[in-house]
């Protein structure tokens, strides 16, 4: 039985903590002893906007929580990337090497659940229709597409829709959304308009930035559709 | 100076429900994707290297081609900055007043027909689309279609303006209109401007692709042709330079090459012919480890075409004649002014670009390394966000844990709106959401809409190269003949080699004669089926050392709404003659 960090991303613990506790018990399932590493946020707002050194700062205290644990497992693909690309980057070379190590024992929770060796001992099952939206953190930068929908594809009675333009933008992109409100709705509409043509009512994402930036712009749209985590559907998935 | 998030609104509201290039755009990205995977699996590898090489072997290739340019009895010129390059075009022109330019980014960057304009020298855009842009007056849209935000209806209204009496909206009717304009002009101009897409350091040939017709009236004008080009643009080789055209071709516009590939050698008899080489900013990118890759670049536009943000913005958005990815990391390095500084932070750095540049420059990544550098040197971040992001680093790098979301709540609250990011994340627009979900939304979903049927490419021939060439070429609209009549105003000549995976043909030395090409009425070439190769890279022995032409269909535009004209500057009709019937005529 492996003891395994899970990282409880920044805007996951406000927006929806729920997804922590889910994710926790996915973990347990698989029978990881769970030691939750909440408070910390990977820095990536901060970097996204030019902030490398308010980043690096921010960042250098979640690879910290890497000092001792093995495995760090994050529910969030946008995390993930932020911590094992471009963090490292941000420090000077003597440190950016211990900071390589350590962003390496960080793993998205996907993959992470996907890799697992009793990953087949889970029954799962959740009867229903559901659209995946694969985000561009999780397929360029981290390429774990076709691991998440393998995952999705193994829970029983739940059929999955594609999007038509699966590999486009949701239009979040951080701090972008809110510089470029304008540009940035266009672009979801374009997303919601493809959810809409699915006919599902679910949407689910290895992100919930996404996810979160989407459910606004639903409502927004007065469109009734909900936004699952990956980890959420597994959660709900278990017996 | 207005900023991208104005100009962008702007574009957004004024467009309403039309979707502008949106559709266009992803059409165009499936089609190049399907067209480069005709070409050779390692076509996007070969134009990377060639154009790794030629970034990072500069001075080299320049003393070398400087050499072989002279050789030629071709000038060699270097403008150090857009100013440079203005003066120097001017004092080449001499006394020519009437100036026929083809499409060159290089000239849109450095201002060269506004310039010399200025200077009372009369300039006709000769591109259908920079001709269109030019009467419309706000610049182009796109680096390779520049009138796509136009729809044909504006376009017709634009071009009355200038005098015309168009009562048709048909994109043919349109471009034809234009072409008889330009093809007058080219009767009296003085001197012709083209760009380059590449300039050969072995040979001093000088590579440029296009589809209408004019660059070949502009390489041929009988008294002074001059290329301007940017310095990055020199290769070491024939072959490099055609897997880099290869590429353009099927990310531009979704072609195998493009209508025409110039190889130019001498200068025709009494013609001088020049090459201006403008550096701009390009020096000091290509010192900056972290931006000289942006140097590669080949302008072919797939990073734009696939980009969301450029697909909801448009293209006059970015303000600047490099639009969409490419355009946001070298707009702020080439002009230091502070122009394009917001360009970097007008993206969801979603990778797209990344993901289909063909000569692989990380551009998300360049953008972070130019947000970095815009707040470092603060040309970006104001006193407020800056003291916001202090506030969130204080709190949340301290090293304390716990009760860490009351805390990075209260701070995420009092910057939202104040420091961006935080309010969409954090801020009262948004509720704990989640904690309602319920199974019945998995069961409540309406059918899914049926697929648009996708069509499927005809088969590939793999009985040998003269049907794979028969096959292509067909494609392009090219008749194949076992034998010929030769009929009143054909021009018949002989090709040195074919392309069989582009359905090309390869004229070289006299057979290259571009004037009388263009003024045949049909063009019927002769073709031996044992000289052809399969890919483009392949046919550089068969390119002798003068000037050649590879042709690959007919003189054609997509300049209005995309919609393919044929025969614009030259004839609509190729014939290739190949088989047992030239065989015996050769034998004869
Ligand atoms: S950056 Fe890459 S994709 Fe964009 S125009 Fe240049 S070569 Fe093409």
């Amino acid at each position: 039985m492996a003891t395994v960090g899970l990282f409880i991303p920044c805007y996951m613990a406000v927006a929806r903590p729920d997804d922590a506790l889910h994710a926790r018990r996915v973990l347990e399932a698989l029978g990881d002893t769970v030691e939750a590493i909440d408070g910390l946020c990977c820095g990536q707002p901060a970097f996204n906007s030019g902030f490398r050194e308010e980043a690096r700062r921010v960042g250098r205290q979640a690879l910290r929580a890497a000092t001792d644990v093995d495995t760090i497992v994050v529910p969030s693909g946008s995390c993930t990337s932020m911590i094992r690309h471009y963090l490292p980057g941000l420090f000077e070379r003597d440190r950016r090497r211990t900071a390589d190590i350590r962003s390496r024992r960080f793993v998205e929770f996907c993959s992470y659940v996907a890799n697992h060796p009793k990953r087949e001992s889970l029954e799962l099952s959740l009867p229903g229709v559901v659209a995946y939206h694969d985000s561009c953190h999780g397929r360029r930068e981290l390429g774990i597409t076709l691991t998440v929908k393998d995952l999705l594809g193994s829970i029983g009675e739940l059929e999955v829709r594609t999007l038509t333009h699966e590999d486009e933008c949701c239009g979040f992109g951080g701090t972008f959304s809110v510089k470029f409100p304008e540009v940035s709705r266009e672009m979801s509409a374009c997303k919601l308009a493809d959810v809409r043509q699915t006919g599902a009512r679910v949407l689910v994402s290895a992100d919930l930035s996404c996810l979160l930036h989407l459910e606004t712009a639903a409502r927004e749209e007065r469109l009734r559709i909900e936004t699952w985590s990956m980890a959420e559907v597994l959660a709900r998935a278990l017996p | 100076m207005s900023s991208f998030r104005e100009r962008a609104a702007q574009d957004i509201e004024a467009r309403g429900e039309d979707p502008g290039v949106l559709p266009l755009m992803r059409q165009l990205v499936v089609d190049s994707h399907a067209m480069l995977s005709r070409a050779p699996a390692d076509a996007a590898q070969r134009a990377q290297d060639a154009r790794t090489h030629a970034v990072d072997n500069m001075a080299r290739l320049h003393a070398e081609v400087r050499e072989k340019l002279a050789e030629r009895s071709i000038g060699y010129h270097r403008a150090a900055s857009a100013e440079d390059a203005v003066a120097i075009v001017e004092l080449l022109l001499g006394s020519a007043k009437r100036v026929a330019k083809s499409k060159s980014m290089v000239a849109e960057e450095v201002g060269l027909t506004h310039a010399l304009r200025n200077a009372r020298i009369d300039v006709l855009e000769t591109d259908i689309g920079e001709y269109i842009v030019d009467v419309d007056g706000r610049g182009p849209s796109h680096i390779t279609a520049p009138a796509l935000h136009l729809n044909r209806a504006r376009i017709r209204e634009l071009l009355n303006r200038t005098g015309a009496s168009l009562d048709t909206d048909d994109p043919e009717q349109l471009s034809r209109y234009v072409r008889d304009v330009v093809g007058d002009y080219f009767t009296r101009c003085d001197a012709a401007i083209t760009g380059a897409n590449a300039v050969i350091a072995s040979s001093g040939r000088i590579a440029i692709v296009e589809n209408e017709g004019n660059v070949a009236l502009g390489v041929s004008h009988p008294r002074l042709h001059i290329v301007i080009t940017g310095i990055e643009k020199v290769v070491a080789d024939e072959a490099g330079a055609l897997s880099v055209l290869e590429v353009l071709a099927a990310n531009a516009t979704a072609q195998p090459l493009t209508a025409f590939t110039h190889f130019l050698g001498e200068p025709l008899p009494g013609q001088e012919r020049h090459v201006v080489f403008v550096d701009h900013g390009r020096s000091a990118i290509a010192a900056d480890r972290r931006y000289r890759d942006a140097l590669r670049c080949i302008r072919c536009g797939a990073c734009m075409n696939t980009c969301p943000v450029y697909r909801a913005a448009g293209g006059l958005s970015f303000g600047s004649p490099y639009m969409g990815p490419i355009g946001a990391v070298i707009s702020p390095l080439l002009w230091r002014d502070g122009r394009a500084d917001d360009l970097p932070f007008a993206s969801s750095l979603c990778g797209a670009c990344t993901e289909i540049c063909p000569v692989g420059i990380p551009l998300h990544r360049m953008l972070l390394d130019l947000r970095g550098d815009a707040v470092e040197d603060h040309r970006a971040g104001n006193r407020v966000e800056r003291a916001a992001w202090a506030m969130w680093a204080r709190s949340l790098g301290s090293g304390r844990r716990g009760r860490m979301a009351e805390r990075f709540a209260r701070i995420g609250i009092k910057a939202a709106g104040l420091a961006p990011g935080f309010g969409r994340l954090v801020g009262k627009r948004l509720p704990r959401s989640g904690a309602r979900h319920s199974l019945d939304m998995l069961r409540a979903s309406a059918p899914q809409a049926e697929p648009k049927p996708t069509t499927v490419p005809p088969a590939i021939p793999d009985t040998g190269l003269p049907d794979l060439f028969r096959a292509r070429a067909g494609l392009l609209g090219v008749t194949i003949a076992e034998q010929a009549t030769l009929q009143e105003g054909d021009r018949r000549l002989k090709a040195t080699a074919a392309i069989a995976s582009t359905g090309s043909v390869v004229l070289t030395g006299e057979m290259a004669n571009r004037r009388e090409l263009l003024a045949a009425r049909r063009v019927v070439v002769d073709l031996d089926p044992a000289t052809i190769v399969e890919y483009p890279h392949q046919v550089e022995p068969y390119l002798g050392d003068g000037d050649a032409l590879i042709l690959t269909g007919a003189s054609r535009t997509a300049d209005i709404e995309k919609k393919i004209v044929r025969g614009i500057h030259g004839s609509e009709e190729l014939v290739v003659v190949m088989g047992e019937g030239e065989a015996e005529r050769r034998g004869s």
